[in-house]
């Protein structure tokens, strides 16, 4: 697969889920590998309103053999998962 | 007689004619005819008798099993599994036709749906295919065992506690309180800590070292089969584990609380109909002197409000029910909203009922009495009305807060 495409394509997965987590939490600066997770920073709703947000956003179905937090710790963990889902691979990827 | 503006005939046990309901522009004719088929059910097999189970603080088993028959506890699974296939509107509006009959049978409803949705979302596959079908048709009752004497709103303060055993399994230990339906449910969906994180897993009610004890003189739900649950070294064998450790508290509970939620608002807006049912229909008839009570500003003061607050709590569940139907993430959102408005709703009407109906309010030969012991556990189960206001005052001021730079 053309990386180009790829890199295409995850921008605008992790500014679309860069959108969504930045509207549910309420820190002043969030970087794209912070543990979203610890210290609170998400309420008791936010896991499934990610996950809900995610199916829906990108037509994905997210079930129990998805349930691993290096899936959704961070906004880049949570892009290359739904890239994942959606089939996308770097080029030279095994 | 008299037909209230909502259509359903004001003496008890008796079904009126097509609800002139404040949601009939919004539903579908389907979802229509299915909620005057849920009256209909209801006023003829439930309402009649709920006087009846809250004195006995019991429902007889021939009602669930009609209730099972009916179809009514699969409404919101799939077809593949034996149920309805019918929608989140649907599901509310038959938690709002059986609330306004019994708020005690709602609980069955409730937690049914509570169990199933979590299984159905985050089970595997052969637990679906073993426990959804027999969930569906209601050949057994469900129930989520969360609460703990010193962990109801706090869910950080559980003390159930899971140890590894042999061969991937579990031994659990520990102890529940307030569950709904425990009496009788033949599958527990237990919460618990496994060392630091969470773990969720079935408990067949027959599995050696669990134990129920029921619990009785409740103020209200008296006929919902609450008890308590003791677990001592109950083996879990690792199929029993519903979704993964670590995410219990996380992804199952909250999928099994949402859906506990659109109950809960559903069942307390039938309560606030049943209510204000109660209240027009003694207004229009009772006089005082020769001036009906109706007629009265003070009385009309307090049917205005019940009236208003029931057409605004039905616009929140159907709003609730809709974003759940359409996968949003704010789904979530609004079923808090709904649960805390109706049932903040219902405890209002009811104790206005009882006002309006005076002595007779008071006594058991009027549903206001019930109606009203009964809607002030809905400010507590399913999250209290502080948890709500918690939950909902953080977002809308978070929602107010410009984003990151």
């Amino acid at each position: 697969m053309n990386n180009a495409l790829y890199e295409k394509e995850e921008k605008k997965v992790r500014e679309t889920v860069t959108n969504f987590v930045l509207s549910s939490i309420n820190i002043a600066n969030l970087n794209h590998d912070d543990n979203l997770f610890e210290s609170g920073i998400v309420n008791s709703l936010f896991a499934v309103q990610l996950v809900t947000f995610l199916e829906k956003t990108f037509a994905i179905e997210i079930g129990m053999d998805d349930l691993d937090i290096e899936n959704f710790k961070s906004l880049n963990a949570t892009t290359a998962f739904v890239m994942r889902k959606n089939g996308w691979q770097r080029a030279g990827a095994t | 007689m008299v037909i209230s503006r909502f259509g359903t005939l004001t003496r008890r046990g008796q079904p009126g004619p097509q609800a002139t309901d404040p949601m009939q522009y919004l539903l579908t004719e389907q979802q229509k005819a299915r909620h005057g088929n849920f009256k209909a059910f209801v006023n003829q097999n439930f309402e009649p008798f709920a006087e009846e189970w809250d004195r006995e603080q019991k429902i007889p088993e021939s009602v669930i099993s009609t209730l099972a028959k009916s179809g009514y506890l699969g409404c919101s699974l799939p077809l593949q599994y034996g149920g309805q296939g019918w929608d989140t509107v649907t599901f509310g509006l038959l938690n709002e036709a059986l609330g306004r009959g019994s708020s005690s049978l709602t609980g069955v409803l409730t937690v049914q749906a509570m169990v199933s949705m979590s299984l159905l979302k985050w089970g595997s596959v052969e637990q679906k295919q073993k426990w959804l079908p027999l969930l569906a048709k209601g050949e057994i009752i469900g129930a989520f065992a969360l609460t703990e004497a010193g962990a109801g709103s706090d869910l950080k303060s559980l003390v159930t506690e899971f140890t590894p055993s042999q061969g991937g399994a579990f031994v659990l230990n520990g102890a529940k309180k307030w569950i709904t339906c425990a009496q009788f449910a033949s599958l527990f969906l237990v919460f618990g800590n496994l060392g630091d994180c969470s773990l969720a897993c079935l408990v067949p009610r027959e599995t050696r070292g669990l134990e129920v004890e029921p619990i009785h003189d409740l103020m209200g739900f008296r006929a919902a089969g609450l008890a308590k649950l003791a677990f001592k070294n109950v083996e879990v064998p690792p199929a029993n584990v519903v979704g993964k450790p670590g995410f219990a508290l996380s992804h199952v509970a909250p999928v099994g609380l949402h859906y506990g939620r659109i109950s809960t608002a559903c069942s307390a807006l039938g309560l606030c109909r049943g209510c204000f049912d109660e209240s027009v229909d003694w207004a229009a008839t009772r006089k005082i002197g020769n001036q009906p009570l109706g007629d009265i500003g003070m009385i009309r003061s307090l049917i205005a409000a019940m009236g208003t607050d029931l057409e605004a709590g039905s616009f929140l569940c159907h709003s609730a029910c809709r974003a759940a139907d359409a996968n949003l993430p704010e789904a979530f959102e609004k079923a808090l909203m709904a649960k805390y408005f109706t049932s903040k709703a219902a405890v209002k009407a009811a104790s206005d009922a009882v006002q309006i109906r005076g002595a007779a309010g008071c006594h058991g030969s009027s549903p206001v009495s019930r109606f009203y012991r009964d809607a002030k556990i809905m400010e507590i189960i399913e999250g209290t009305t502080q948890i709500h206001e918690h939950l909902l005052g953080r977002m809308f001021v978070q929602q107010a807060r410009r984003p990151v730079q």
